[in-house]
């Protein structure tokens, strides 16, 4: 072998060991080495059914070690953690499957209906909008570190730091800010003194939509999945193609009814839906019976009652609901917190409990 | 026959001792694999055709298009491509070691072993006992029954390859040692984690992405590429050009292919997709390595034998899909493009295409060449010309149109996108068909003039008595 690529072969193998395997710098350099020289200098002979057994025996077990075991070592500490949704209502999160929804976890296993739909809901991006807030004192600093933060990050002024930061005002330094520049403004406002608003908002073809924050958005989440989404699931069915939406906040889309008219035949809720009709879950019943959906075909209706699958399938299905629990890891939509309405007083609150109630929750995000 | 008196015969006529050794086992697993073959285009002809017309078979939980889907993927990767690369690998190896195939029993109890693990898990997906993991859909109970089978056979080949008459191995020999040990390997230790200490959350989903990205870019890959190596240099009259190339590549691809198949979007550490983003790029150059010097050893080469042509043209068909695919994946493995392919369609056409043209076309122009020489019967040329074209258009039109419609995305083109798949999906099972009652009957008429049969049925017998 030339010098030239037994040299590479050491490269790669001492870049493997001090990148991949997190190996102290000396000893992946030694390690390079040695790949150099076996290979380059003492022609490692490729001959020996030994030699190449031993050499993909070390690799396998730098893969297993290297991508299995410690994604394992990392993902084992996992815990459920205490999380508040946006009504305000405390939750411990994620909830285990309970009852019939079990059931119908296997049901939906036993269909194969992670074929089609995924249940993992993606984000393209995170942006940040910052405010500041100088006071007179501490004005000229504050526009010092605008103007260096601009400086820094090669953005042009927007909003009303364009026009100069009045005192006692919040106003716009940064909109649109990747994690890094926010990272920066925040740092520099704070060293000056200033009070800062971040809003962090989210984009994503599967997040919810809304006109400003992500026009495009389809409304399968208000966040993205984690790992800690699926704590409690054996052999999760994450899907890989979505023929079909994706099913990870399917709970808070739609009733018991639709669900079942779609795994009967989805036409009936969608016309030229590609997907099958599932009626092996239903059973045909006579008219007059109770729970049953009718279909018409021809000119006679046709009555079906779901079987004890079709129910578990459906209560499964409504349990599905992880991707709008704020969790550290994967925050909701936060806007900014001067923004938001000053809670109303108590006495108030008790003429309009619920109003008074949804505001006070909503500060509290 | 013994192993020692192979040997012998070896000794007289090496190559025909070394078709004979080779003739029962290897005529069995291919014989298997093209029976699957067949299944598996039946089943992806019926999900195809559940698209289009969602009422048909709905009475019927077996039926359900979640469970025809991953059953025909399992008979395409562990029932035709595995068995068969097996097959091949068996007679490569001892054709490159001018050797006998030792134990060739093993590879018919291994090859029994191994059926009956892919029929229980076919069955296992059908009644609804899958694992619901991408990858690995069988249920787990199978996978011991598989790993078993394939280590039997595994032990015949790598005995094959020590008892070699060169010392020196050729770059063909690598792949193919290498690949026979990977997959019980990563069999054996996908198994124990996420079936036997029962891997919890997302851990089970890494795994089983991490096995099968093993699968597809060390055992599949390896094979093909060791066959397209070994036809190339035997069509040719030529040794590998470039071996430092080659033991550059096969290390290279060996310890990048191991690592990664993790998408970009998913629920998982964020430098498990990073760390699969980099592998597939240094995945990437290895490939090139061997891309060029597979190419220089067939680059404007004579071929030895003119009969040779059909399977050398696929066998170069083969490595240009196999440099067009390493290509696009090295492209779409970067997070940006990854994104737009995630989900869609795309990913899995390509996974087909990858499957059935490169890993596909390699092991069948290696069948056209070994059936004639094993069997003493060749296969009918014309239709051998028309489950090859056949094969091809249907190769090509059930992945690429799909693959296509995913990446524009939108219902209507994914729509017209599954249209044209069930043409080609169509072509594919007229191509599997002709092709098991080609060899179907070509294997009966190799047994009619074959003096073993009327040794079995105690005609040779009667004949030596009156000689």
């Amino acid at each position: 072998m030339t010098i030239g690529l037994s040299f590479l072969l050491g490269l790669v193998a001492g870049s493997v060991s001090f990148y991949m395997l997190g190996l102290w710098w000396p000893v992946a350099l030694l390690v390079g080495l040695v790949a150099w020289l076996a290979f380059g200098l003492f022609d490692v002979k490729m001959d020996s059914a030994f030699t190449l057994m031993a050499g993909a025996l070390l690799i396998f077990c730098v893969s297993l070690s290297g991508m299995i075991m410690r994604a394992d070592s990392q993902l084992s500490g996992l815990q459920y953690a205490e999380t508040v949704l946006e009504d305000g209502t405390q939750a411990r999160y994620p909830i285990p499957l309970l009852g019939n929804a079990r059931y119908g976890e296997e049901v939906y296993r036993s269909i194969g209906c992670a074929e089609c739909h995924t249940q993992q809901v993606t984000h393209d991006g995170v942006e940040f909008d910052i405010k500041a807030l100088a006071t007179e004192k501490n004005l000229p600093a504050v526009k010092d570190a605008i103007d260096r933060y601009h400086r820094v990050t090669g953005s042009p002024a927007s909003g009303g730091a364009a026009h100069g930061l009045p005192a006692g005002e919040w106003e716009t330094v940064a909109h649109g800010a990747n994690a890094a520049d926010a990272a920066k403004a925040r740092g520099f406002l704070s060293a000056a003194g200033a009070s800062v608003d971040v809003q962090v908002r989210f984009h994503g073809e599967d997040l919810e939509k809304d006109e400003f924050i992500n026009p495009d958005g389809r409304g399968w989440g208000k966040r993205r999945s984690v790992a800690r989404d699926y704590l409690f699931a054996e052999k999760p069915m994450l899907g890989s193609v979505r023929i079909g939406p994706d099913l990870a906040n399917v709970g808070t889309r739609h009733s018991r009814a639709t669900l079942l008219r779609i795994l009967l035949n989805p036409q009936l809720i969608r016309k030229g839906s590609k997907m099958p009709q599932h009626r092996f879950l239903f059973e045909e019943v006579d008219e007059g019976e109770a729970n049953t959906i009718t279909v018409l075909k021809g000119e006679k209706n046709i009555y079906y009652k779901p079987t004890k699958d079709a129910d578990a399938l459906v209560d499964y299905l409504l349990s599905l609901k992880g991707a709008q629990y704020p969790l550290e890891e994967a925050p909701v939509y936060q806007p900014f917190t001067s923004s938001l309405p000053v809670p109303a007083a108590p006495a108030e609150e008790e003429a309009d409990g619920k109003e008074g109630g949804e505001a006070s929750a909503e500060s509290a995000n | 026959m013994s192993s020692k008196q192979k040997e012998d015969e070896a000794k007289k006529d090496p190559r025909e001792a070394v078709n004979l050794s080779c003739r029962g086992p290897v005529l069995f697993l291919a014989f298997s694999a093209i029976a699957w073959l067949l299944v598996y285009s039946l089943f992806t002809m019926l999900a195809g055709v559940k698209v289009h017309a969602s009422g048909m078979m709905a009475d019927s939980a077996w039926m359900a298009y979640g469970r025809i889907v991953p059953a025909a993927d399992l008979a395409l990767q562990f029932g035709f491509l595995v068995q068969l690369g097996l097959g091949v690998s068996a007679w490569v190896l001892s054709h490159r070691g001018k050797t006998v195939l030792v134990d060739g029993g093993y590879l018919y109890i291994g090859g029994i072993i191994w059926n009956t693990g892919v029929t229980l898990g076919f069955i296992g997906i059908l009644s609804g006992h899958a694992s619901g993991l991408d990858g690995l859909a069988m249920p787990g109970h199978v996978m011991p029954i598989l790993f078993t089978g394939f280590v039997l056979i595994g032990v015949s080949l790598v005995q094959t390859n020590n008892r070699r008459t060169d010392m020196e191995m050729s770059p063909v020999q690598w792949f193919i040692f290498a690949a026979t040990l990977w997959l019980p390997w990563v069999l054996g230790a996908g198994y124990l984690l996420i079936h036997f200490f029962d891997a919890k959350g997302v851990m089970a989903n890494i795994i089983d992405w991490w096995l099968i990205h093993n699968f597809s870019k060390i055992y599949l890959t390896f094979v093909a590429l060791g066959v397209v190596g070994h036809f190339s240099m035997a069509f040719t009259g030529r040794e590998v050009i470039g071996r430092g190339y080659a033991v550059f590549a096969f290390w290279v691809m060996l310890l990048f292919g191991s690592i990664g198949g993790i998408s970009p979007g998913a629920p998982v550490p964020a430098w498990l997709p990073a760390l699969s983003t980099v592998t597939a790029v240094f995945y990437f150059v290895g490939a090139v390595a061997i891309w060029n010097v597979l190419r220089h050893t067939q680059k404007e080469a004579t071929l030895v034998d003119e009969d040779d042509s059909g399977s050398f043209t696929l066998m170069r068909l083969a490595l240009i899909l196999f440099a067009a695919i390493a290509v696009v994946d090295v492209f779409f493995a970067f997070p940006g493009p990854g994104r737009s392919a995630e989900f869609t369609t795309f990913v899995s056409g390509f996974d087909k295409l990858y499957q059935l043209g490169f890993v596909g076309l390699a092991l069948l122009g290696a069948l056209y060449h070994i059936f004639p020489r094993l069997a003493g019967v060749n296969f009918c040329p014309r239709l051998c010309k028309l489950q090859t074209l056949a094969y091809l258009l249907g190769v090509l039109g059930a992945t690429l149109p799909s693959a296509l419609g995913g990446l524009m995305s939108g219902d209507a083109v994914l729509g017209s996108g599954f249209y044209f798949a069930s043409v080609g999906d169509l072509l594919l099972l007229l191509a599997s068909f002709i092709l098991f009652v080609n060899f179907l009957v070509a294997t009966v008429m190799a047994m009619k003039s074959c003096e073993c049969l009327a040794r079995l049925l105690g005609r040779g017998e009667e004949k030596e008595a009156r000689a």
